[in-house]
């Protein structure tokens, strides 16, 4: 059977850049997130200044490389130790961009700071504690007051733009965590529903207004899907998320609390270590370290072959 | 002139406004409701909120009522009857301006001087449009939880168990209601509001010895921070207009369910939209509203408005509102320790003495297809101004025989091009429209070749043969680009 091309794993070639795009999901969310944010500047007319996203990212890895130096492990040299973080780094500053405002440079730099610092010096069992970024947003909203999340910054005509990048993020990621973004969209709106037409008695539109808010979105395909930072056991994982859904639920439709999703996340995320310690399951890694088994070999031949025409 | 007719006629048949912002007015009799674009007045500070609402309505008064939903049952000191001119001075305050510069001759003796600002500016007015009334149904049950007389309004505060028992209670009391209204009475009633109803004492309305209805100015404590919008939508078929004056402590307010988008600002436009610049507002806004999408808050005015500040606006269309003003307004935290309901305390943040006051003007256009939700705010710490301004320029005047001068009349002439197409850019409109403002005899001194009529036909060809670069191209590069940069970068290509 010499019709199909060899697989060659190593090659430099299309076929090596999709296997290892597909390896680490990171890339991917990268790349929808840039998308998100050129959609938001360029099409929403956000109006905020482009000074902020380059604070963000400046600092986030000014950051990064001062604490690889302080905190990193010293056997690797520190520029490979830092390469190696970058796509994190990338991915909290964009957290940052999408959801944080503020007109106050200090608080920018201060909600950059806190989300990379937060990773090196809170973190139990060789996980870090915290999303990177959520905690950088909670701190600056919640504690310094002046800064501030704008829930309805993506209006509703972002709502496909949104379903399809997110299906296809799930989807090239090969399904991973899915779990946790399903159950907490899934009791968050089965929630609002209970709630708004079922017992409140209002249209469908009116719910569907609700749901399709895009940092609810945001927030479930690229927040609490953080796989670092969520229960490792997937019964857990789904109970944990299902939970967060309900507590967030709450305070939005009862206490009127905006991002409230994210001030849920923070607070539950201190749980996770405790819930690893009594439900075991194996830690995630981006990059799998595992070898291929013969029938992913063959899929992806398969894939990649009409690729490298 | 014909074009030009068409064109504010299409501004005016946009806006008809059938009812007012939260609540809907009621009408004993058939007569014709008479309103216009609804305003409200909200001030919020922690769980603390005042709402103004003004009252227009030029009909028998006989016939005037009012319900707006509530969260609380109010007591008496927590209404309040205002003077009516401080709409009108808030809006001409905050409203949409235009700014006049003058060129200098550049061959002139007065060569270092720079453009000159004028004070004269104008602002927008509101479009008048009529109110109309529905049709009602019988029965009862409701409680009535207080029951007021407020300088020259009866008011009554009403609770209920269902829907139908509400309706069946305003009706009884002839009130025609919309037969609609029901739908959105339930999911109020559910969550827990209350009903204020108003309608005006004859006898109190004799005594005022005037012709208009004041304002009525609300007080009370609620973690809600929103404006009942469904309610007036309950008959009503068209856009409606509203326009939001808020005073906070710390910041402008933003919508957190609707999409939040500032209304284009700082362009030059030609000299001759002075004469009409009401109508190339309105074009200008409905323009916008179209292209996004409809559901979203425009930002027309943010500023600083506290009393020690000296810069409240630049520049001022209308006196910028005084301390006495504010204070009218519900602004309650300049007037001393004036709030009359700490029973929330738990819930109070505590005052810290501190005298800000920001301003923020929103203009929601909204219809029952792109308003499914009620409006819900929230305070923000953004304390960035903004205003809505428009510019226009003189050209200079006498002579150019000169190098600068010469160079002078080339670059007003790529100005002038370039205020044409933003003009259309803004207005959304054909280029054609404008040709009578064009061409009508304006009062510049200008070489021929500069006059907006000469160039118009210019600019026509031009943009005839410039093709535009949509904005999905744009994206898509962006993002290609992106992709291709990372790539490199982690030497995958």
């Amino acid at each position: 059977m010499q019709s199909a091309k060899p697989f060659h794993p190593n090659g430099k070639s299309a076929v090596m850049f999709l296997s290892r795009l597909c390896k680490d999901a990171r890339y991917f969310q990268i790349l929808f997130q840039s998308i998100f944010l050129v959609y938001g500047i360029l099409y929403l007319h956000w109006a905020n200044e482009d000074w902020l996203y380059s604070i963000y990212f400046i600092t986030s890895l000014i950051t990064q490389f001062i604490c690889e130096l302080a905190f990193g492990k010293k056997d690797i040299p520190v520029w490979q130790r830092y390469k190696k973080g970058i796509p994190s780094v990338l991915i909290s500053s964009f957290g940052l961009s999408l959801l944080l405002k503020t007109n106050l440079v200090w608080v920018a730099i201060m909600a950059a700071v806190v989300s990379i610092v937060s990773k090196y010096i809170i973190r139990i069992n060789g996980k870090h504690i915290f999303n990177p970024s959520a905690l950088g947003i909670v701190v600056a909203v919640f504690f310094t007051g002046n800064a501030w999340i704008s829930p309805g910054q993506w209006g509703s005509g972002a709502v496909i733009l949104f379903g399809v990048l997110s299906l296809g993020f799930v989807v090239t990621t090969r399904v991973q965590k899915l779990d946790v973004s399903l159950a907490f969209l899934g009791t968050f709106a089965a929630l609002l529903f209970a709630r708004q037409i079922i017992y409140l008695g209002w249209p469908m539109d009116h719910f569907i207004q609700s749901v399709s808010t895009g940092s609810l979105l945001l927030f479930s395909f690229f927040m609490i899907t953080d796989p670092k930072t969520t229960p490792n056991h997937m019964g857990v994982r789904i109970v944990w998320s299902a939970a967060i859904a309900a507590v967030a639920f709450y305070l939005t439709a009862f206490k009127f609390i905006n991002g409230a999703p994210i001030l849920v996340l923070v607070l539950a995320q201190p749980l996770v270590p405790l819930l690893d310690k009594f439900f075991k399951a194996k830690n995630f890694e981006w990059v799998p370290s595992k070898k291929y088994t013969v029938q992913e070999k063959k899929f992806l031949q398969t894939v990649y072959s009409r690729f490298s025409m | 002139m014909k074009k030009k007719i068409l064109i504010i006629g299409g501004l005016i048949a946009v806006s008809p406004l059938l009812f007012s912002f939260c609540g809907f007015y009621v009408s004993k009799a058939d007569g014709t409701l008479k309103n216009k674009t609804s305003q409200v007045i909200l001030v919020r500070d922690g769980n603390k909120n005042v709402i103004t609402m003004y009252n227009d309505f030029k009909g028998d008064t006989k016939d005037f009522a009012m319900v707006v939903p509530v969260p609380v049952v109010l007591r008496k000191n927590d209404i309040k009857v205002v003077d009516q001119s401080i709409f009108q001075k808030l809006n001409d305050y905050s409203a949409p301006r235009l700014v006049e510069y003058w060129d200098q001759n550049p061959c002139s003796e007065y060569k270092n001087l720079d453009k000159a600002l004028s004070g004269k500016v104008s602002g927008v007015q509101l479009n008048e449009v009529t109110v109309s009334s529905g049709y009602g149904i019988k029965r009862s049950s409701v409680k009535i939880e207080a029951k007021y007389l407020v300088g020259e309004y009866d008011i009554l505060i009403l609770s209920a168990k269902e829907s139908s028992g509400l309706k069946n209670w305003l009706n009884e009391n002839g009130y025609k209601i919309p037969a609609n209204a029901a739908e959105v009475l339930d999911p109020y009633i559910k969550s827990n509001l209350k009903f204020f109803v108003v309608k005006v004492n004859e006898k109190e309305k004799q005594k005022l010895n005037n012709n208009f209805l004041r304002p009525i100015q609300i007080s009370f404590n609620s973690p809600k921070f929103m404006l009942p919008i469904r309610l007036g939508m309950a008959n009503a078929d068209g856009d409606q207009d509203l326009i939001v004056y808020a005073f906070t402590r710390k910041g402008r307010i933003e919508c957190t369910n609707y999409r939040n988008v500032d209304i284009a600002s700082n362009k030059n436009i030609p000299l001759f939209v002075q004469k009409n610049f009401g109508a190339f507002y309105g074009n200008l806004f409905t323009h916008q509203w179209t292209n996004e999408d409809k559901s979203v808050a425009f930002l027309e005015y943010a500023w600083n408005v506290t009393p020690v500040n000296p810069m409240k606006c630049d520049p001022c269309v209308g006196n910028p509102p005084t301390e006495q003003d504010l204070v009218q307004s519900g602004v309650w935290w300049l007037n001393g320790k004036d709030w009359n309901d700490y029973s929330d305390i738990d819930n109070d943040e505590p005052d810290d003495g501190n005298r800000n006051v920001h301003f923020t003007r929103l203009h929601f256009r909204y219809n029952r297809k792109s308003f499914a939700q009620d409006l819900m705010f929230q305070v923000t710490p953004n304390t960035e101004n903004f205003q809505a301004r428009y510019i226009i320029t003189h050209p200079a005047t006498g002579s150019f025989n000169c190098d600068a001068g010469r160079k002078y009349l080339v670059d007003l002439k790529q100005r002038r091009k370039k205020e044409l197409v933003q003009l259309t850019e803004l207005t959304g409109t054909n280029i054609n429209n404008w040709q009578d403002d064009a061409t009508a005899k304006n009062d510049e001194l200008v070489n021929t070749e500069v006059q907006y009529a000469t160039l118009l036909p210019i600019v026509k060809e031009d943009m005839i043969n410039k093709s535009e670069m949509p904005v999905g191209i744009i994206l898509l590069s962006g993002a290609i680009l992106a992709g291709a940069g990372f790539m490199k970068w982690k030497g995958l290509i």
